[in-house]
């Protein structure tokens, strides 16, 4: 080696100190802290030397410089030295995982571009997957990032570090502690494991399964039955006959709802080969998603609903009781008839007994077995509605002296006579495990930051019970951020365990230990593990004759969960509260929801001036409690009761500072994330309402008006639809469809299309000659082989949003907050269009039904867009879809106005410019970030459609058949939207498409969109008559 | 039994009113004319150019504003894509008709009246294309890529879509205002040179000088201008009609209803003349008043504008019952709907103010004492104008804002930024007009001159006339 004296030079030992001021005497921490600087002082001085030493020092630095570009970045970025299995940067990859959501766990599988999960999709191969996902499943992306989650443990608010966590854990293993936990219900065998070892060490455990929406009353009521808390699975594929007595089981909240809307779907598809389909009753106590779908309706307070109930039981021969109404007895015929084919079941807001009478109505009818399954959980009894009440009187009595709080916010959503807030006041210590600071967080003695699932090793199992285990996608974003059974485990041993070691731990002994890494490695793969699933039961007979609570009368109130954002849970998500209503539309608020009759007994009204609507704010007590809720009136909703949704009022903190741009920037007003939280200030707390019990009905309710008055913004007005002269969603009974299959077609433009051979379609187009799809471009193009379209069915369309919500993730839709929507600027690629139908002659009635139809981008093949854009920034793509160039958009919107379906949507402010950079992270890179000023709209997933063709190409092979699925065809439970390559005879999309039933939208205009609907067919009872 | 015919001598310039009252000589009009640009404005001129100069500046600190943002600041939302901007588009251009159909058109018609007026509607149309061209420049989202709508050529061949209404109108706006702008100058060269000739400075002398390409006053000269002239008016004539027969496709190419219209083009051009008349009238009966030169700009001349009024305000308004006949007629729904949610909808309110300002207030001509008069006159041409506005705001947004599908109706409100960008559009075309009064000769002295009885002794025409006879 060469020794160079410069670099080698000898140190210079100090003996007398140099300084430059005090604090670099006193070497103050600041000080040093400033003056940690890359190079010492006078590093870059010329050295002073001789030739020769300069010579050597500049040999140094060449040889040195080729060694510094080798220098580790400071930065904590993750460069792939060491190039992760299988990844190529700029291909997603796609991990098998699983969602925990609301004591069930939902199978998934989840994208990642380059380490950050980007789309959640349902996991096709799970027994209990079908591949569809909910509205909620979706939405839980942007959880993820939601920019307030909770960064830092907190001890009484001030920040804390984990070590001193694991501190108070092993303090609390000394002595005996009275040790309370309030849990999400889970269904996660290392939960339940680490429960047990919980309750082993501390010497009295309480755990309670803690639902913020009350008491599970399906699982009460089978219970009293049978014996049993059996979970019951409802075939409505194999069911003639169905009645929902308030069970609203196809709307977003119901916790089985993807199953139920595949099933359900699946008895409503009416196609050549299958020329039947199933009837469906709803009497219900609120317009719903199932009410939508109803043959029949009929709409009544939930305690009428009961008495239905009990009227239906005794038309049946199963109860002694006064002679049942009409309508009972007609249900009880057709019921009869089904001959077990037939379900019963009853929603959330019925009392426990009224499920057991279901329950029992379906035993008598011979659906147990047939069309209902019931399993056996083995879960023990059900949580008693008692059961909160006498925890908090223990906390208030000082007999719990560590309470958990595992992602339950009790402070927010407890029954408020309970005062439970007080009663935590009691609690030595109490430890709160949540996404936010939340409510609880903050009255809690430790708040500890949950890790997002995506973040986190876990397991559950799914509603039939399949053992599915979750496996992380991203490291916490946040250091601090621990799992619910790392906490868990924390606690119940004093010492921190990985997630990872506990979910092995819990699944050994399942797995068997020869091969255990083998098989974790195939469930990981696959997410789940097979045959795991509950075992079906027959329950004897049931001996079930308890008797119906009564109403008290008086005005009723009815809480429901949100269908937008749960039990408050997806407050802070934005996609959750720019998603419209499914039934009123209703973005970023809660109301209160009363029908046109009771409105006008009240005196109060929703008035629509210039776009929204400006309703009267009311006062609603009950139980002791009042809070204040605009009222909002829905066509439809029964008489006489109220209905109000959870989840909003929320409070929650953050740390992140507040956008304040100058007078003349308007970023601080149409950023949603500028002021606060995004949940802090959306709406009232309805759980306010609530008595002790939190049951979800309230009777007796006040309603005064406050004389104030309170924009609530849609993104749909009311408008009733002129079906014979707008010919948009179209429908017939059954028995109209199998006589004129092609009935959509009858509505075709009225003038010269009406009979067969002057079909409009058959008319030269003006422009065939010289038809874009005319030029070499195209028709010489690879592309051109495939032509893409899509179908949507009417007939199983729930317009539960699920869809939309997997639009907005998988193509980067921003979100633009409550007030651009009130200016009508919503961004949403994919809506769902609401109408109201009316009978013939009536205006407007009190009890209309209601018909969906979502609405993406139509791809006409004579697009308006196109031809009137003056840059070309729209065009045709060779495979038949209408494209957006945003590169090449001026932002003229005559394209959007040309538009006769107005699904463009206009970029009217920079949105993007203002997304917190967690936030970033969720977006799709393989869809372009709009800037403001540039129009967008749905592109059929044209990235999914060319990375699927991209594929191919390697591969060298032709596509196959149905290998592009759209990310809203993916979403859907009810699998009503097809899509595929019409040049494919057989193709979904094409059979579908040549389904009788096919129509497409305004074709008259002779625009011809590659969207097609299939008009929706109704079952109606041929012997029953409609009531208001 | 043939009558004998009436040998008895009436002076042709009797049977008309006199176009040039007060028994002004040649003199007499330069010097009323060329007074003004060469004296110290009075005190209304400076008030008058204070306060739409401030209201310029408005309009430059909220273009600013709306470059800064995003055309969000205006009320346009999602079926309403267009708004105001469009609207005060459509506006300005049809304000900027009347010029040169008073020039271009007038004069080939031989209607020697219009010589009092033509100078100033020429201006009025210069500025007020320029107020129509700026408002799609900025009503588009990415101003600063705008040139895309112009043919440039570039490597990546990348050209305009020629299909595009848009185009279409990109070129017939800037053709018209080219023209227009020809023409105009042309008409000023030889009252430049009469300024030039008058100018006391060297300054002075040095521009007009070289604006008026050293006229001389030449036979030879007044020759080739007097074709010249004719030639450009041939040419613009036919831009008059096309124009807002090119802007009307905006609406017509399209296939929502109300817009889908073949009746747009010539309802256009109508309507275009009757407000162009309307704020001629509004913008002469200020500054014949201010300037004393109601000897030249007579009672006549308005009443003959108000007639004018009369005419195509009627026409306008025929167009609008013709378009309910043709939605009753076609049987179409949505054709149907657009027009019942014109008269009864939302925003009826607007629908009959039009209608009453466009077809009712109009109908008042047919009273010559109303026609005479001049605050009626005045009353009127602004109503006329206001009417005008609320035109295109119907076409423009009640067709969009309840289009197909009941789903995507909504409710377009106009902002105040929406408002004071008119506002500031009036400010840019009163500076510029009041620039114009300043600076240049208001009335075309030397066409005046050509109608006095004295530039034509031996009745030429009126001889000429009864030899055909």
């Amino acid at each position: 080696m060469i020794s160079l004296p410069i670099v080698d030079a000898p140190v210079v030992v100090q003996t007398s100190r140099l300084w430059r001021s005090l604090p670099h005497l006193r070497q103050d921490s600041e000080f040093v802290e400033s003056n940690q600087e890359e190079f010492l002082p006078g590093a870059s001085n010329p050295v002073s030397g001789s030739r020769r030493h300069f010579l050597q020092l500049l040999g140094a630095s060449m040889a040195l410089g080729g060694l510094a570009a080798c220098r580790r970045p400071v930065e904590h970025v993750m460069p792939f030295a060491d190039r992760p299995e299988e990844l190529i940067p700029g291909i997603p990859l796609r991990y098998a995982t699983a969602m925990p959501l609301r004591g069930i766990i939902k199978p998934l599988v989840v994208k990642s571009n380059d380490g950050r999960p980007t789309k959640i999709e349902g996991n096709a191969q799970h027994p209990n997957g079908f591949g569809s996902t909910g509205v909620f499943e979706q939405a839980s992306l942007l959880n993820l990032y939601d920019p307030d989650r909770s960064q830092v443990l907190l001890r009484n608010g001030a920040e804390t570090s984990w070590d001193d966590f694991l501190s108070l854990c092993q303090r609390l293993q000394l002595g005996s502690r009275r040790v309370a936990v309030m849990a999400a219900p889970s269904s996660s065998p290392t939960i339940a494991r680490l429960r047990a070892e919980l309750e082993a060490s501390f010497s009295m455990t309480t755990w309670l399964d803690y639902r913020a929406e009350g008491i599970d009353t399906e699982t009460l009521g089978i219970e009293l039955a049978f014996g049993a808390p059996y979970r019951p699975v409802y075939l409505f594929d194999q069911a003639d006959m169905i009645v929902s007595l308030d069970a609203d089981f196809l709307g977003p909240t119901a916790q089985n709802s993807g199953h139920n809307t595949r099933s359900f779907a699946e008895s409503r598809r009416v196609h050549a080969d299958k020329q039947t389909m199933s009837r469906l009753y709803v009497a219900e106590s609120t317009y719903s998603s199932t009410g939508l779908m109803a043959d029949h309706r009929r709409r009544m307070t939930s305690a009428d609903v009961s008495r239905l109930a009990v009227e239906l039981a005794v038309a049946l021969g199963l109860r002694e009781g006064d002679t049942p109404g009409e309508f009972a007895v007609h249900l009880a015929a057709e019921l009869q008839a089904a001959q077990g084919h037939c379900i019963v079941l009853a929603g959330e807001t019925q009392p426990a007994e009224v499920h057991a009478l279901c329950a029992i109505i379906n035993q008598s009818l011979g659906a147990i077995g047939q069309t209902v399954k019931l399993l056996d959980t083995g879960l023990g009894e059900a949580t008693r509605p008692e059961a909160l009440a006498s925890l908090v009187s223990d906390m208030r009595d000082g007999l719990v002296d560590v309470l958990i709080m595992l992602g339950v916010n009790p402070v927010y959503d407890a029954p408020p006579n309970l005062s439970f807030a007080s009663a935590l006041e009691r609690v030595s210590d109490s430890i709160h495990v949540g996404l936010h600071v939340d409510e609880t967080a903050r009255l809690s003695t430790w708040h500890v930051p949950a890790a997002h699932y995506l973040e986190t090793w876990g397991d559950g199992r799914t509603w039939d019970g399949t053992w599915t285990p979750i496996q992380p996608l991203i490291a916490p974003l946040y250091e601090a951020a621990r799992s619910d059974s790392e906490i868990l485990g924390a606690l119940a041993s004093g010492s921190f365990e990985r997630g990872y070691e506990q979910v092995r731990a819990t699944w050994q002994p399942v797995l068997g230990n020869e091969d255990f890494e083998s098989t974790w490695r195939r469930v990981l793969h696959d997410g789940f593990l097979a045959d795991t699933g509950f075992d079906a039961v027959v329950p004897a007979a049931s001996e079930f004759d308890g008797a119906i609570p009564a109403s008290p009368g008086g005005l009723e109130l009815v809480i429901r969960l949100d269908p937008t954002v749960l039990d408050g849970s997806f407050a802070n998500n934005a996609w959750c509260q720019e998603l419209p209503d499914p039934i009123t539309k209703i973005v970023w608020d809660n109301v209160a929801i009363i029908s046109p009759a009771t409105a006008r007994e009240l005196d109060v009204s929703a008035t629509y001036k210039r776009g929204r609507y400006y309703s009267d704010i009311v006062t609603l007590s009950a139980n002791g409690q009042s809070i204040e809720l605009p009222v909002w009136v829905l066509p439809g909703h029964p008489d006489n009761t109220v209905t109000v949704n959870l989840g909003y009022g929320r409070n929650i903190e953050t740390t992140r500072p507040e956008r304040d741009t100058p007078f003349w920037d308007t970023d601080d007003s149409t950023d949603v994330y500028a002021r606060g939280t995004i949940a802090t200030g959306v709406g009232a707390n309805t759980y306010m309402l609530r008595d002790a019990l939190a049951r979800p009905i309230a009777s007796g309710l006040q309603v005064s008006k406050t004389g104030r008055t309170y924009m609530v913004v849609t993104t749909q007005d009311h408008g009733v639809l002129d079906v014979a002269a707008r010919p948009l969603i179209r429908s017939a009974t059954l028995d109209e469809y199998l006589d004129n299959p092609a009935f959509a077609l009858e509505h075709e433009a009225p003038t010269p299309g009406k009979d067969e051979k002057t079909r409009f379609e058959d008319y030269p187009t003006l422009w065939e000659d010289h038809h874009p799809t005319g030029t070499p471009a195209l028709r010489d193009s690879d592309y051109w082989q495939n032509q893409w379209g899509m179908v949507i069915d009417l007939n199983t369309c729930t317009g539960c949003n699920a869809c939309v919500v997997a639009c907005q993730a998988e193509n980067n839709v921003q979100v633009v907050g409550k007030k651009e929507v009130g200016n009508g600027r919503e961004l949403h690629w994919l809506r769902i269009d609401r109408y109201f139908l009316s009978d013939d002659g009536v205006e407007v009635s009190d009890n209309p039904k209601m018909v969906v139809q979502p609405m993406p981008c139509q791809h006409c093949e004579n697009a308006p867009c196109e031809s009137v854009c003056p840059v070309a920034a729209t065009v045709h793509s060779p495979d038949g879809t209408n494209q957006m160039i945003y590169n090449r958009c001026i932002g003229t919107r005559y394209c959007a106005n040309n538009c006769p379906y107005k699904v463009r949507r206009f970029n009217y402010y920079n949105w993007s410019k203002t997304i917190p950079s967690t936030v970033q992270m969720a977006q799709n890179p393989d869809v372009s970030i709009r800037f403001r000023g540039v129009m967008e709209k749905c592109s059929f997933c044209i990235q999914r459609i060319r990375s699927v063709q991209k594929n191919a190409g390697l591969e060298k092979r032709p596509l196959h058949r149905d290998e592009v699925v759209t990310a809203c065809q993916q979403a859907c439970p009810a699998e009503a939207i097809t899509f595929g390559d019409l040049n494919d005879p057989g193709s979904k999309v094409s059979l579908a498409r040549s389904n009788p039933r096919s129509y497409t939208m305004l074709a008259e205009l002779n625009i011809r969109p590659r969207v097609s609907y299939l008009a929706r067919v109704n079952n109606p009872s041929s012997n029953m008559v409609e009531s208001a | 039994m043939a009558t004998v015919p009436d040998k008895s001598v009436t002076l042709p310039v009797g049977d008309a009113p006199p176009l040039v009252t007060g028994n002004l000589g040649f003199h007499d009009i330069t010097q009323l004319v060329s007074y003004h640009t060469e004296k110290r404005p009075p005190s209304t001129w400076y008030l008058a150019f204070a306060v739409s100069s401030t209201l310029l500046a408005v309009l430059l600190i909220l273009i600013a504003y709306l470059f800064w943002n995003g055309i969000g600041v205006w009320g346009n939302n999602n079926p309403v894509g267009w708004g105001w901007p469009i609207v005060n588009f459509v506006f300005w251009v049809g304000i900027g008709h009347a010029g040169t159909l008073i020039s271009a058109i007038l004069f080939l018609f031989r209607q020697r009246w219009r010589t009092a007026i033509n100078r100033s509607a020429e201006a009025m149309t210069l500025f007020a294309v320029i107020c129509a061209l700026l408002f799609p420049t900025i009503h588009v989202g990415r101003v600063w890529v705008i040139y895309w709508t112009l043919p440039i050529p570039n490597q990546m061949e990348m050209w305009p879509q020629f299909k595009s209404p848009l185009l279409w109108d990109v070129f017939a706006v800037s053709v018209y205002f080219t023209v227009s702008l020809i023409f105009w100058y042309v008409g000023l060269v030889p009252d430049v040179a009469t300024l030039r000739d008058r100018a006391r400075s060297i300054w002075r002398r040095r521009i007009m000088g070289f604006l008026s390409l050293g006229w001389t006053g030449a036979n030879r000269h007044w020759r080739n201008y007097e074709k010249t002239y004719l030639l450009l008016a041939a040419l613009a004539t036919p831009l008059v009609l096309s124009v807002h027969s090119v802007v009307s496709f905006d609406f017509a190419v399209s296939i929502i209803p109300g817009w889908h219209t073949t009746i747009f083009p010539p309802y256009f051009v109508a309507g275009a003349i009757f407000s162009g008349f309307a704020m001629v009238m509004t913008l002469l009966i200020i500054a014949r008043k201010v300037y004393s030169i109601k000897n030249i700009i007579t009672l006549d001349h308005l009443e003959k504008m108000a007639i004018i009024i009369l005419v195509t305000g009627t026409m306008v308004g025929f167009a609008y019952i013709t378009e309910f006949f043709i939605a009753w007629y076609s049987q179409v729904e949505y054709e149907q709907y657009a027009f019942l949610n014109r008269a009864t909808g939302p925003y009826a309110w607007a629908y009959w103010t039009m209608m009453s300002c466009n077809l009712l207030f109009p109908q008042f001509f047919w009273i010559k004492r109303l026609r005479r008069s001049i605050p009626f006159l005045f009353v009127t041409s602004i109503i006329v104008n206001i009417g005008m506005w609320f035109e295109r705001f119907v076409i423009t947004v009640i067709s969009l804002h309840r289009d197909f599908l009941p789903s995507s109706w909504d409710y377009f409100n106009p902002t105040m930024v929406d408002i004071l960008t008119l506002a500031g559009s009036f400010g840019l075309f009163l500076t510029l007009f009041l620039l114009f009064l300043r600076f240049l000769p208001m009335v075309a002295m030397a066409e005046v001159k050509v109608v006095l009885p004295e530039s034509d002794p031996h009745f030429y025409d009126s001889h000429d006339d009864e030899e055909e006879a």
